[in-house]
């Protein structure tokens, strides 16, 4: 027997949680994933794509012993975006990855969820580093990279996703 | 959610995992999977086998990586799946490549319709085969389901509906 999202932990930062996904963030998720938002991760994603998603978050924590939480409102639970440790086949290291939905931008939300992820990485995980991989036209997301002392480092060619920036987080020390 | 272990006479049903991967992109860069979503990426057969586990938990049932039991070897990929877009859950059976012509996606599909019924208490179950997909269409056959009807998916085009007889029947 195997527990399917047993190993997903809940995070709690000042307004936010970082939970597990269920199938009651699936609507949110398929209007940002419908939406131009979606330009610099692949998208725009049909709902079909969208349901995969979500699905795959759970997925990866199984796969990899860790993986991306929904980021949700502390107070009414509402999905507000993902963030999380995530290595997909074809990346170059482990990377602290994040995504807002449409409506949850410009709060600050991504700056408080990735940084407790980064956190998490390196308190429980272990790591000794972390990248954010980056689309250079992403400004808003490498601007985040920017606050939380990431440094731009080099980039690499992804087979489905082009030319993605590396961004080296501080270490363990200088991040804690 | 817990994924369970399902025995039959040749394989076993056991929850998919990292070691399946090699063999499970492999499947998915090959034209045999042109019928299920294929050909994919590393990275989208990645991002699959992982939508595969997480599907048990969204759900609470999904599909399970399936083993010969004489070799150890993953051979296939089979199960209940309902993912959105679909008309209702269905039964689906992949086979790797090489595990062809055995039997096995009739016997683990079996094994799978019959914990559909018996331990979730489903009424009915489909299997959404794509168009064209003969192989697949046989063994809906041999499965004793029949065709219903024909749906058009946003991804997949025009898919067959194939109805499985009820629990009373297929237990």
């Amino acid at each position: 027997m195997s527990f399917v999202g047993a190993n997903i932990p809940v995070l709690h930062t000042e307004r936010l949680t970082l939970r597990a996904p269920t199938m009651q963030d699936f609507e949110t998720y398929a209007e940002f994933g419908a939406s131009d938002g979606t330009h610099f991760i692949g998208g725009p994603f049909t709902r079909d794509q969208v349901f995969a998603n979500l699905c795959a978050l759970t997925g990866h924590w199984e796969l990899r012993g860790f993986g991306r939480w929904m980021i949700a409102d502390k107070e009414t639970n509402a999905a507000l975006g993902i963030t999380g440790p995530y290595y997909p086949v074809g990346w170059p290291e482990p990377e602290i990855a994040w995504t807002v939905f449409t409506q949850a931008q410009g709060k600050s939300v991504a700056f408080e969820a990735a940084t407790a992820a980064r956190r998490y990485a390196y308190q429980v995980l272990g790591w000794e580093t972390a990248i954010s991989c980056v689309d250079p036209a992403n400004h808003r997301s490498a601007a985040l990279a920017q606050r939380m002392g990431a440094r731009l480092e080099g980039a690499f060619k992804h087979p489905d996703h082009g030319h993605l920036d590396i961004w080296r987080h501080p270490s363990p020390e200088a991040a804690t | 959610m817990q994924i369970p272990t399902l025995t039959t006479e040749r394989l076993i049903l056991r929850s998919p995992r990292i070691e399946d991967f090699e063999t499970f992109a492999a499947f998915y860069a090959s034209d045999r999977s042109r019928f299920v979503g294929g050909p994919m990426t590393r990275e989208e057969s990645w991002r699959m086998l992982a939508t595969e586990i997480g599907h048990w938990s969204l759900r609470g049932f999904g599909r399970w990586a399936v083993e010969e039991r004489e070799t150890g070897r993953f051979c296939g990929v089979i199960g209940l799946w309902d993912p959105a877009g679909w008309p209702e859950p269905e039964v689906g059976w992949d086979l790797m490549d090489g595990f062809e012509g055995r039997g096995y996606a009739t016997e683990a599909g079996q094994a799978a319709r019959r914990y559909a019924y018996e331990v979730l208490k489903l009424p009915t179950l489909v299997s959404m085969v794509k168009e064209g997909n003969t192989g697949s269409a046989q063994v809906a056959a041999r499965l004793g389901a029949t065709l219903e009807g024909v749906v058009d998916h946003e991804r997949h085009g025009r898919m067959q509906v194939w109805r499985h007889p009820g629990p009373e029947v297929a237990a």
